[in-house]
């Protein structure tokens, strides 16, 4: 029992710590939480379900092609939705909206051109979705890739951000006037992080479709679930996106078991609003000083 | 006094119905404006709220045959009760992350309404909602329509008092610009709790009717779908503006008509419009040129005597006493063990080079920076460990370095905004319109009127803050520090960007202001003005105090000449 | 003698605010050039002006025979012209590894030629080369002013344009900081002085020049300046008048 709840959450919080590092990626250096990140997931998975199940596609291609596709997207939304309202008020929450509203268009079209069916897919060989029976522990060969993948995934993003880009981006999210003095130009690096971004969560989506399925309604989905996992690990914290999306993930497995899944959001909700209560810079908090 | 409202006589059913159904969304839209549009929240899960009156009805009457006005009563509670579970914490954090919050709750919301089944009949919803009825007697959808305008009429007009009142001008200046909010007095905590709070009643009564006109609703009629339409309401018709949800409510209604065969496109649509609007007309319908005219201007039509001066003076009289201040941020030592005293009625300045801690002491005085340990007394009560706010209420007024005005709002209301702690009608009484409200009104628009005479831009109290130059920018800055009627009045380099002959009107003022009886803290680097108006000054350097005494004392004081002007020798290394 | 730095009848404002109301400046190839004056002159502003964090609203900047004013911050930055601001902006979160890291940013260097860079930073300031895994926001104020003004040399900068290096530190650190300017001086950096303490920049400067309330009001060499009426008034004058 201890080890299904265990192995379902760390399968389920790997998936929801992708989400929130996706998020990261976007908001480190522009500082804006981007509400269509669930729905540019859906996409990732939608796309690829379709390429691999009704293509046929060889499941590297299909994945290389969903993450140029959605990481154009996400520029195109930087360009559109984004940067004209960051220009006009550098501190206004305009893109709330309209990053809302993108949401609302991606998941529409989609759901006219394919419909509510959720679309089942296969784990990429050589893994699959058959429960191996490993010392009593019920866990398929795709969960132990998946739960594995995420952590190199993880420390891999880390390491980017160990790259002159990668520092750059920290250093824009820290100071724009300091990163603009020197010869940093915050608004390319917004882009590249939004493309970034984009491709990640169409990576994600690709990776969660053997577990979730593709379906239209992913996007509301994990956009709480990715909410959740990126405030309680703390904004722009690869490693609180871990451990939160794992805390998530197990709590959400745990409930199941002795409540029904309807419950699922209401506990996401609750630990949410407590964690923030206590440490509002999230678990891994970074120091946030009040400044005039 | 522009509020159009065209009863529908028609003989139509259909219409009736999906007046009453627009209606039923413009009660939602008024209260999300007053959230959104006004406190600057935006909230993705008013349909959620809605679903709660809605439900709380639709149980109450069906299941227990309690009367509708009883029940719509409850969902006005059950809603309001609710959704303050939620936004107690929730407005404590940043604006996206209570959007968010919101969303979620909301999803709980539609999750828990199918939970619950033995309540709530889970996924089938309730059926068979009664109509409401008065003495007996069934009302009919004529009646019910015109009940609900006789509800829209009476939320649009509480709305417009609360909006008219010192809230309104806390609300914006939460949304606009905390600083000058908290300096002003105002939680902004509390603020968005009240925006909240109404918002979140009103759609439960909102909920109440959309169940008796449906007589049949299910968890699904309360989808996150549903709470962007009310969002959508509100950025067609403007934000922010008390027309804005009428008519953005009465456009969006028309939406459909027009969409034609595009019926099953619609939600794309909204999002699409939703983007385009939000990317080219923020302002809404209410912000066209031909619409603006409808709204309705603060005309000054007061007759004043201008020699009272008791808008000018300290509500009470208290001395500033600082002592031992220590302050160190990551590594550098702004404030090591910085003492003070300015006298009620006195002028005191503080001066030192760059870097030396004088803005980190003011910031310290005023709430908005906590001291590592010291003490910081207003009068007798120590004040170092307050949030802004509560300083502003313990009698501290300030300015900043660059003024901080609400560009969009009138040169009088940003002085009327300073006196938000002296007006003292609570919420409630604001919306039932009551005498001492208006009394309240009148006082405040006096006082600001007498003290806008007194920095001399009694012409301008009509224009909007934003299109003055800076130098009387700063003097509306000062008028509203003085609003409060602060014991101790803190200016932080008021002399910045002024002209010669500003300088000299500052001066006289700053002179006036201290005769009243405020002690007066100033910050400034302009030697000349120090010079004229104070009796005594602090030096500051790197932290610590240099020097004190009267202005000819320590102007000749060699040290603090080689402070300023650069150090020869070594001294201590740090 | 060229002028590195040509800048004609400047005019710098925020909204409604002039700030600098005309100012003309020029600065030799090779040359160690002051502003002093009290706060409130527009010295900041005008350093901003130059490096392109704000736009001039006249005037022109014209820079190693480029016309300047109005472009972007980064292309300035590749054109040589260096500002190490006020305040000591560094990435406080950041190591100071990372932060000499980023003043590379945009170069495209040959290991050997980046080796010898840091090379440089580090003899000229041998703590840095100590606490090069530190976190740059626990480091003291001088240390951070040191790397601040490492950060810029990394890009060899033409002119070097430093706003008050000497805020809210101790005088031997003070000291410590002049002489390595003096040194860059010395080695051909063209510098450009900011500074509210101006005996010391009147000691180590050429020529300076004196800002007030937005414009100049003296400028000469420095030796000429120093302890003259026209400083003392210029910083604590109006005192005079009225007493």
């Amino acid at each position: 029992m201890f080890f299904d709840i265990l192995v379902s959450g760390l399968t389920a919080g790997s998936l929801y710590c992708l989400v929130a590092v996706s998020f990261n990626i976007l908001y480190q250096p522009t500082k804006v939480f981007n509400f269509a990140q669930g729905d540019l997931v859906m996409l990732g998975s939608m796309g690829s379900a379709l390429l691999l199940t009704q293509w046929n596609w060889p499941w590297w291609v299909a994945l290389l092609a969903v993450m140029v596709a959605v990481g154009v997207l996400t520029l195109v939304e930087e360009w559109m939705a984004v940067a004209p309202v960051l220009s006009r008020h550098s501190h206004g929450t305009g893109w709330i909206i309209t990053t809302l509203a993108v949401a609302m268009i991606i998941s529409n079209v989609v759901g006219k051109v394919w419909g509510v069916e959720p679309i089942v897919v296969p784990a990429p060989l050589p893994f699959s979705n058959d429960m191996l029976n490993l010392e009593g522990i019920n866990i398929s060969s795709y969960q132990i890739a998946l739960i594995l993948l995420t952590l190199a995934l993880v420390f891999g993003v880390d390491w980017l951000y160990h790259s002159l880009w990668g520092k750059a981006a920290l250093a824009v999210a820290e100071d724009r006037d300091a990163a603009l003095l020197r010869g940093i130009d915050p608004a390319a690096i917004s882009r590249w992080s939004f493309a970034f971004g984009g491709a990640f969560a169409a990576l994600t989506g690709y990776l969660a479709s053997p577990v979730l399925s593709a379906s239209t309604t992913l996007g509301g989905i994990l956009l709480l679930k990715g909410f959740a996992a990126a405030a309680i690990g703390g904004l722009g914290s690869t490693r609180g996106a871990l451990a939160a999306g794992y805390m998530l993930g197990v709590a959400e497995a745990a409930c199941s078991v002795w409540l029904s899944p309807g419950y699922h959001n209401t506990v996401i909700l609750i630990l949410v609003l407590s964690v923030l209560l206590v440490r509002p810079g999230g678990l891994v908090s970074s120091l946030e000083a009040r400044t005039v | 006094m522009a509020l159009v409202l065209l009863p529908l006589l028609f003989n139509g059913q259909f219409i009736l119905f999906m007046a009453t159904q627009a209606l039923v969304m413009m009660l939602v839209a008024i209260g999300l404006n007053l959230l959104t549009g006004y406190a600057g929240q935006v909230s993705i899960g008013h349909g959620a709220l809605v679903g709660l009156g809605a439900y709380t009805t639709a149980l109450l009457m069906k299941d227990l045959q309690w009367s509708f006005w009883l029940s719509a009563l409850a969902g006005i509670f059950v809603a309001c009760g609710t959704g303050l579970i939620m936004a107690l914490p929730a407005l404590r954090l940043s604006t996206w992350y209570f959007a968010l919050v919101t969303l979620t709750f909301a999803q709980v919301v539609t999750d828990l309404l199918v939970e619950w089944r033995s309540l709530t009949h889970g996924f089938s919803g309730v059926v068979g909602i009664p109509a409401p009825s008065l003495n007996g007697h069934i009302l009919s959808p004529v009646q019910v329509y015109l009940t609900l305008v006789l509800c829209v009429v009476l939320v649009f007009l509480a709305t417009r008092q609360l909006v008219n009142s010192r809230f309104g001008r806390g609300m914006v200046a939460a949304r606009d610009n905390p600083l000058a909010a908290s300096a002003s007095g105002v939680s902004l905590w509390r603020i968005k709790l009240l925006a909240f709070a109404m918002s979140a009643g009103i759609a439960g009564l909102a909920g109440a009717f959309y169940a008796v006109q449906k007589t049949v609703i299910t968890p699904e009629d309360f989808s996150t779908d549903f709470s962007i339409f009310f969002l959508l309401c509100i950025v067609v018709g403007g934000q922010g503006k008390l027309l804005g949800p009428v008519v953005g409510t009465l456009a969006f209604f028309l939406l459909p008509e027009l969409l034609g065969p595009l019926q099953s496109w619609r939600l794309l649509i909204y999002g699409v419009l939703l983007l385009i609007l939000m990317l080219f007309a923020p302002q809404g319908l209410m912000g066209l040129p031909f619409f603006k005219r409808w709204q309705k201007r603060n005309i000054v039509d007061v007759d004043i005597q201008f020699d009272s001066a008791i808008s000018l003076k300290p509500v009470k009289n208290l001395d500033l006493t600082i002592k031992d201040l220590h302050k160190h941020f990551d590594g550098v030592k702004a404030l090591q063990g910085c003492s003070l005293f300015v006298k009620a009625g006195r002028i005191h300045a503080l001066i030192g080079p760059n870097g030396s801690g004088k803005t980190t002491t003011l910031n310290a005085i005023s709430g908005f920076i906590r001291p590592d340990s010291g003490q910081v007394m207003i009068g007798t009560t120590d004040v170092s460990s307050l949030s802004p706010y509560q300083v502003a209420q313990h009698g501290v007024g300030r300015t900043f370095q660059t003024p901080k005005l609400l560009g969009d709002m009138s040169v009088l209301d940003n002085v009327r905004l300073g006196g938000f702690m002296n007006e003292h009608a609570t919420a409630f009484e604001v919306v039932l319109n009551l005498p001492r409200v208006r009394s309240d009104d009148l006082a405040s628009k006096v006082q600001a009127l007498e003290l806008l005479k007194f920095v001399g831009l009694s012409s301008r109290a009509e224009e909007l803050a934003g299109e003055l130059p800076h130098g009387q920018q700063r003097l509306v800055e000062i008028a509203r520090a003085l609003a409060g009627r602060p014991a101790l009045l803190l200016l932080d380099e008021p002399a910045a960007g002024l002209s010669m002959s500003e300088l000299d009107r500052l001066a006289e003022l700053i002179e006036a202001i201290s005769k009243h009886g405020t002690a007066v803290l100033i910050v400034e680097h302009h030697l000349g003005l120090i010079a004229r108006i104070s009796q005594s000054v602090t030096v500051f350097d790197r932290g610590q105090v240099l020097a004190e005494g009267s202005v000819k004392e320590v102007f000749k004081n060699p040290e603090v000449a080689r402070a300023y002007m650069g150090r020869e020798g070594t001294g201590d290394s740090m | 003698m060229n002028m590195l730095l040509n800048v004609q009848d400047l005019h710098v404002g925020y909204g409604h605010v002039a700030v600098i109301q005309g100012i003309s400046i020029n600065i030799p190839e090779g040359g160690f050039v002051a502003i002093v004056g009290s706060n409130g002159s527009g010295k900041s502003t005008l350093l901003r002006a130059l490096s392109g964090l704000l736009k001039p609203t006249a005037g022109s900047i014209v820079f190693g025979g480029l016309l300047i004013s109005g472009e972007t911050p980064s292309k300035i930055v590749r054109s040589g012209l260096l500002h190490v601001a006020e305040g000591r902006r560094l990435f406080k979160n950041q190591s100071v590894k990372d932060n000499l890291d980023l003043g590379l940013w945009g170069l495209r260097l040959s290991t050997v030629e980046t080796a010898a860079r840091y090379d440089r930073v580090y003899s000229l300031f041998p703590v840095l080369h100590e606490r090069r895994d530190v976190r740059a926001g626990i480091l003291s104020g001088g240390q951070q002013q040191m790397l601040a003004l490492g950060q810029a040399l990394m890009q060899q900068p033409r002119l070097l344009m430093l706003d008050e290096p000497s805020l809210g530190l101790a005088p031997t650190i003070i000291d410590q900081l002049f002489d390595a300017v003096v040194s860059l001086r010395q080695e051909g950096t063209t510098i450009l002085l900011v500074e509210q303490m101006v005996e010391r920049a009147l000691q180590i400067a050429d020529t300076a020049y004196v800002m007030q309330n937005g414009l100049i009001i003296g400028k000469g060499p420095a030796a000429e300046l120093q302890g003259s009426e026209l400083v003392r008034n210029a910083y604590l004058g109006s005192f005079e008048d009225t007493h």
